[in-house]
């Protein structure tokens, strides 16, 4: 077991020093604090509070959020093999599940900084600018406090590891950056529309409307809503009942997160054998 | 396998798009340094590419004199074609990963290849040649009981090619396999313990360089491999930089003569 963590911790550490030296990972973080703050201004500014403002963010961080996701990782694990070094690297004592796991959390910490910091820096905006009762920590309903936003931001960063894990499970099948930008696209498309796209569609098949709290709890963006509308926003104010499950919507994120390391893994460690699998098939068919 | 024989590969076949690269193909690794020679598309790197379990083969099997160890530490060192290091590290930096990986000494690494006074210069700024220095490096840290190197004298000047053949010649001793493939029939005849030359993807010869010559009656690798594999061998002895894919620097030129598995580049 220390021979796998000291492994990861060696792939984390690589790759933490490339996501540092890429300069256009901060220029995405002032392009969303740019966005975040724009938004947050025309919304009435931060006077308002910070319930105001996690509504003013919520339908674009549902989108700018899955989007830099797929941007931090649409290429994490495609670089190393198209590349190569991934067949350098196997050479060592380190598994497939160290490297991905190593890769994958030096990401997480990029992601971290790169939508963290500029939504922390937008709390601390309506923090300094909100009205005095806003500095309330909160521990009640009805009242409007910067916990709520710090429940926000956390939120957010589990949305958007989940968006990061499947971009860089896809990037996995993909065989170069531009087929990777592609697939990463498909899983942004499919997550920001897809889901809620397939609600309606059971809803209008004549599904009840009573289980939309269990299946909106299954999609990254279902369950990244329902959490703020349950944790966030519900919280200001007293609710009929509950927008959706909070375990189940918290598992489905972890859960998409865990399942796109999964399948990076089986896709790196297996994609060779498959291939050498079309060949026998070539072979013995004679085709 | 015997006392000496590091690795043996037995009847491997390697197939891509349904075409054969490797055809039943067995060899013996022992330890010393082993070159590969053959023609452009001949599976040199296949070859390769399988002994260092970078690449599957469909059939036949690999096996190693180093399986039933109780080190898990590494055992093959690999240097692809291709030097494929990230370009925004330093050498000092990309061979400190990979030292940590296999509890090597990356300053010590960069000084037996020659490169201590290019530490910390980028792998971006580095000539081509010291890139592949610098992957000899890499390939042979931790020690490992064979390390296998894919033309790692391809697209450099003729001393920079004889400091690469050196520099790899060098961690070969009892214990320890070096296999290289390469287009420098020379720089094979110096260095060179046991050679095998592959032909359409089956091993024309091998053995070792003595044997193969007193068998052939030559007197040394350039006419013994003209003697095997005919043709073929002008597309070697005239190239130089062979087959490499390593970019425009390494030229092409022997592309018309070569001799090619059909549809199938020397993957």
């Amino acid at each position: 077991m220390s021979r796998f963590l000291g492994s990861v911790s060696i792939v984390f550490r690589r790759e933490l020093l490339t996501v540092q030296r890429t300069p256009g990972y901060p220029a995405l973080a002032a392009g969303l604090l740019l966005v975040l703050g724009g938004l947050v201004t025309v919304g009435g500014g931060g006077g308002t509070g910070f319930v105001p403002a996690v509504v003013d963010l919520l339908l674009p961080t549902e989108v700018l959020v899955p989007l830099l996701g797929v941007v931090l990782g649409y290429r994490a694990l495609l670089t190393d093999a198209t590349s190569g070094e991934l067949t350098v690297i196997r050479t060592y004592p380190v598994s497939t599940v160290g490297y991905v796991v190593g890769v994958l959390f030096a990401r997480l910490v990029a992601l971290l900084a790169v939508v963290g910091i500029p939504f922390a820096l937008v709390g601390v905006y309506v923090w300094v600018t909100a009205a005095p009762d806003t500095g309330i920590f909160a521990t009640h309903s009805g009242v409007d406090s910067p916990l709520l936003f710090v429940r926000f931001i956390a939120f957010v960063l589990l949305f958007g590891a989940a968006y990061l894990s499947l971009a860089a499970a896809v990037s996995t099948v993909a065989s170069s950056r531009r087929s990777a930008i592609a697939l990463g696209l498909l899983v942004l498309l499919g997550g920001v529309l897809g889901g809620d796209l397939a609600i309606l569609r059971s809803l209008a098949g004549g599904a009840s409307a009573t289980g939309i709290a269990e299946t909106l709890a299954l999609t990254p963006n279902g369950a990244f809503r329902g959490l703020v509308f349950e944790h966030v926003v519900g919280v200001a104010f007293a609710s009929d009942g509950e927008f959706v499950h909070t375990g189940r919507a918290v598992g489905s994120l972890v859960g998409w997160t865990l399942a796109g390391t999964a399948v990076a893994v089986v896709t790196l460690a297996y994609r060779g054998r498959l291939d050498v699998v079309n060949e026998r098939i070539r072979r013995r068919g004679g085709y | 396998m015997s006392e000496h024989t590091l690795a043996e590969l037995v009847d491997v076949t390697r197939t891509y798009g349904g075409v054969p690269v490797l055809d039943e193909v067995s060899v013996s690794i022992t330890s010393g340094v082993t070159v590969v020679v053959g023609p452009n598309g001949s599976g040199k790197s296949t070859l390769l590419g399988i002994l260092a379990g970078a690449v599957e083969p469909v059939d036949g099997e690999v096996r190693y004199a180093h399986e039933n160890g109780a080190d898990a530490g590494k055992r093959i060192g690999y240097l692809p074609q291709r030097v494929p290091f990230r370009d925004a590290f330093t050498a000092r930096e990309t061979l400190g990963f990979y030292a940590a990986l296999a509890d090597g000494d990356p300053d010590a690494a960069l000084a037996d290849v020659g490169l201590a006074d290019a530490g910390d210069k980028r792998v971006a700024a580095l000539s081509g040649g010291m890139r592949r220095l610098l992957g000899i490096a890499q390939a042979t840290l931790g020690n490992p009981a064979i390390a296998v190197l894919d033309e790692p004298t391809s697209g450099l000047d003729p001393a920079m090619r004889e400091r690469a053949f050196r520099a790899a010649a060098a961690r070969a001793n009892d214990d320890t396999a070096v296999v290289v493939s390469s287009h420098d029939l020379d720089l094979v005849d110096s260095y060179a313990d046991e050679i095998v030359v592959l032909d359409r993807g089956r091993v024309a010869a091998a053995g070792s360089v003595e044997r193969l010559l007193t068998d052939h009656g030559v007197e040394n690798v350039t006419s013994l491999f003209r003697a095997v594999v005919g043709d073929g061998a002008s597309a070697v002895t005239d190239a130089g930089d062979g087959d490499s894919d390593d970019g425009p620097e390494n030229g092409d030129a022997t592309a018309p003569e070569s001799v090619h598995v059909a549809g199938v580049s020397d993957r």
